[in-house]
């Protein structure tokens, strides 16, 4: 079965491939209007424009993560971060560069959406929860109210990206549910400033993952793996 | 769940620092660094710790433990490599790295724990420095004292930059060699940069260095690179040449300046003219100025009549000629015998004809011609209100043709026609004479009833003339006073016994009277004066009325500026204003001096047959 299976999928991903190649001289043409049935923006813009969006929110991730951990998070003692997991744990993403490579591409993008789906949640409620913090700095809350902005950007796009490299398809949308909003809204200020720095941490690195394998896949898809 | 609790205490305990090595002197050995160069596999290092005299060094011993999968693995394990990466590390290759798990790290002596480190790999990286560094000179400047290089590298090989695992971003320094100072560029992404403005007599060392994008810390150094820049002595020649050609312009443009400057300033007309010709004055076509100060009148008059706005107003003693107009081409106007009948029927048709027509016989302009009798102001427009001096009388005559009506109505047309006042000469300004005037042409002027007159009451005090004694600044006519009008009645109502007063003192043959004449009309009925029948705009003093009064027949109120004028005096001479017919003029309101007095009646209008005489 699996062997079927991988050759089933080999054999489509050689279809496909030409097919992404001409995509990538197509000429690119400026965003569609919405609902535009033919419209066609190159495979390799969209994926420009995707990793603009992951570094940016990577960086505002790496940035608001600094600036709670400068304010609120010194001589607490959250050093303790790597005992609580980050709720999009459960997705089985790769881990290093070798299962990254192994992964299908489709499977990759489904994956990202899965994660992208599932920060939507938690970044609403960041926003709401930060403007409740103590003298909250505004760079922390402006920065978490681009980073929500950014992400649903960001999902979108990897959506149409999903629709030119795998049309058709339509997967059960998976993404994990996140739990951790009455932390967020618990009395205890200790408490909930460490639920703040978990969430923040791990808002980093799954910038940061995504971020990676969306380079990874620009440089296999759009570039042939010779970026 | 224990064991945690022991690693959360001794986590806190522990370094307060994530990564930093402590720089107390103490004897226990630390992580002073733990780094990964390419995402995939990574090493920690750490410091041995003071060695005692007395002690031995401890095995030293790293465990470490991982989270996977949503279970952390509860044993620690232990380093797998304490040797690629040198002393006192341990390296974690490709198989034991996992990105974006959490790591901890315990560093034993001796079974004891000194020291004890969580971090996730991504946190950690800290790429290579690049390889390859060479330089290429991009140009040199014009004056041979700079150059710009652009400098070219090769990313750290371990780096998986070609499949996009890792992306990193560059920083260039360089620095003349004697100096101390590292100058820094802007991090770029490409692996080539240039360099500007480096100076060719001097040696630059440049290097670079490397980190991932979105992190913090860069790599080491790379190697240094040394430029030396070809000393182009050479290039400082070149500029000599231009020398001679600057000095020689430079003399050139000097020389032409004073040769300009000579001539400039030189008396001589003729070179002057050549250099800076006059500038020519505005002419207009066809005149010369010379002419207009020296020349003869009637040169320039013929001259100037060419041109549309131009109103000779002067006068010669033979000024009587020139003004007559023969009207030889309109046989009708004979053959109607009335001047009413002219004014009235036919008047539309000749005032279009005649609207746009030029009199070139004496230089007037179409605004002097006779029949322009069209209650049209706009078409006065053209020319000054002078031409509406003809309406008033038009209006005057299409009034008292109403009033012949009523007459006609009540009495028999023939009772009150003396038809010796009755002169087609013209039209008379008397307003007692107009029933007896007008009664020969009683049924054409019935048929010309115009139908502009709907309102006959409002022309009860129109003359047929009316002497122009001054023209507004709006273009509308202001007449000057005459006789009395009979308060505002139609004239047709007019007491008879001041009509026969009035009518005593004129001469029967003139067909004209003039001021002083009305004025003593005026004097014998001065009851008459009836009130304003609620329209201001006559002035109930004057039988000569302002045109804007005139108008009241379209429904207009205008005021009779002529109020406080009623008793200006009126020029005892005339000029013609308009020829009616060989037999008749119409007069001006402009003094001319009168050749004969036998021509002087009671005022200063002279009457055809008093023409005639005076005409060969």
């Amino acid at each position: 079965m699996d062997s079927k299976g991988w050759s089933l999928k080999g054999s489509l991903l050689l279809l496909l491939l030409p097919d992404l190649l001409l995509c990538k001289s197509v000429a690119s043409l400026p965003i569609c209007p919405r609902g535009a049935a033919n419209c066609q923006v190159s495979l390799r813009d969209l994926f420009e424009r995707a990793v603009i969006l992951s570094h940016y929110i990577h960086n505002l991730s790496s940035e608001m993560f600094n600036e709670f951990d400068k304010r609120y998070a010194q001589g607490r003692g959250f050093i303790t971060k790597a005992i609580n997991s980050c709720h999009t744990s459960s997705l089985s993403t790769p881990e290093d560069k070798e299962q990254a490579q192994q992964i299908h591409h489709e499977d990759l993008l489904n994956l990202i959406l899965s994660v992208l789906r599932s920060w939507n949640d938690p970044l609403y409620h960041l926003v709401t929860e930060v403007r409740g913090l103590q003298e909250a700095p505004d760079a922390l809350l402006s920065r978490a109210i681009e980073i929500e902005e950014q992400n649903r950007r960001l999902l979108e796009g990897m959506e149409k990206i999903v629709g030119q490299v795998h049309p058709g398809v339509r997967e059960n949308e998976v993404y994990s549910v996140w739990s951790g909003l009455p932390s967020l809204q618990v009395a205890d200020e200790d408490t909930r400033l460490f639920a703040f720095y978990n969430l923040l941490h791990c808002l980093r690195r799954d910038s940061h993952k995504i971020d990676n394998y969306l380079k990874l896949l620009k440089c296999r898809i759009v570039y042939d793996s010779n970026c | 769940m224990d064991l945690w609790r022991l690693l959360l205490t001794l986590a806190v305990a522990g370094s307060s620092s994530a990564f930093s090595g402590s720089e107390d002197s103490s004897e226990k050995p630390k992580f002073t660094k733990c780094r990964s160069p390419e995402l995939e596999t990574f090493s920690c290092h750490w410091t041995d710790g003071v060695h005692h005299g007395l002690k031995s060094p401890g095995s030293i011993q790293l465990f470490y433990i991982r989270r996977s999968t949503q279970e952390w693995t509860q044993e620690w394990k232990e380093c797998p490599d304490y040797v690629s990466a040198g002393e006192n590390s341990c390296y974690f290759n490709s198989s034991y790295t996992s990105i974006w798990i959490p790591y901890c790290i315990r560093l034993t002596s001796n079974g004891g724990t000194v020291d004890q480190k969580c971090f996730s790999v991504e946190e950690i990286v800290q790429p290579d420095p690049p390889i390859g560094l060479n330089w290429t000179l991009l140009n040199i400047s014009l004056t041979g004292i700079h150059a710009d290089i652009q400098v070219r590298w090769e990313p750290p090989p371990n780096a998986d930059v070609q499949k996009g695992w890792i992306v990193l971003e560059y920083e260039l320094q360089y620095k003349e060699v004697n100096e101390s100072q590292w100058k820094m560029m802007d991090p770029v992404l490409s692996t080539s940069v240039p360099v500007y403005s480096l100076r060719l007599d001097k040696e630059y060392e440049v290097r670079v260095r490397s980190r991932q994008r979105n992190s913090e810390k860069y790599g080491e150094f790379s190697e240094v690179l040394y430029v030396t820049l070809p000393q182009m002595s050479s290039f400082a020649c070149e500029e000599e040449f231009q020398f001679p050609w600057f000095l020689i312009i430079i003399f050139g443009i000097f020389g032409l300046t004073m040769i300009l400057f000579l001539f400039i300033f030189s008396k001589q007309q003729r070179i002057k003219m050549l250099i800076l010709p006059p500038v020519p004055v505005p002419k207009i076509k066809g005149i010369d100025p010379d002419l207009l100060k020296e020349g003869k009148l009637e040169e320039v008059n013929t001259i100037l009549a060419i041109h549309d706005n131009y109103k000779p107003e002067f006068y010669n003693d033979d000024s009587w000629v020139e003004f007559i107009e023969l009207d030889i081409d309109d046989p009708d106007e004979k053959t109607e015998g009335s001047d009413t009948d002219r004014l009235l029927s036919n008047d539309h048709e000749k005032s279009l004809n005649i609207l746009g027509a030029k009199d070139d016989d004496s230089g007037r302009t179409s605004c002097y011609e006779p029949d322009i009798l069209e209650t049209d102001f706009n078409a006065s427009d053209l020319c000054d209100g002078t031409s509406e001096v003809a309406q008033p009388q038009r209006l005057k005559g299409e009034v008292d043709l109403l009033c012949l009506d009523q007459k006609n109505q009540n009495n028999s047309p023939s009772t009150d026609a003396p038809p010796t006042i009755q002169q087609p000469s013209g039209i008379l300004a008397k307003e007692n004479k107009p029933r007896p005037l007008l009664i020969s042409g009683t049924e054409s002027t019935h048929q010309a009833a115009h139908p502009q007159l709907s309102n006959p009451s409002s022309l009860a005090n129109i003359d047929f003339y009316a002497q122009v004694s001054d023209i507004t600044p709006a273009g509308s006519v202001v007449l000057s006073p005459g006789q009395k009008n009979k308060a505002g009645i139609s004239p047709c109502d007019m007491p008879p016994e001041v009509v026969s007063l009035c009518q005593a003192n004129f001469i029967t043959d003139n067909a004209y009277f003039c001021e002083a004449d009305a004025k003593k009309c005026i004097a014998v009925a001065p009851h008459v004066e009836a009130e304003s029948r609620g329209e201001p705009s006559f002035n109930q003093e004057d039988i000569y009325i302002t045109t804007e009064s005139l108008t009241t027949t379209a429904g207009q109120s205008g005021t009779a500026e002529q109020a406080p004028s009623s008793e200006m005096p009126v020029p005892d001479y005339t000029s013609i204003h308009i020829v009616q017919s060989p037999q008749g003029l119409v007069l001006n309101a402009t003094a001319l001096p009168l050749p004969d007095k036998e021509f002087l009646s009671s005022c200063g209008y002279v009457s055809t047959d008093q023409l005639n005489k005076i005409m060969p």
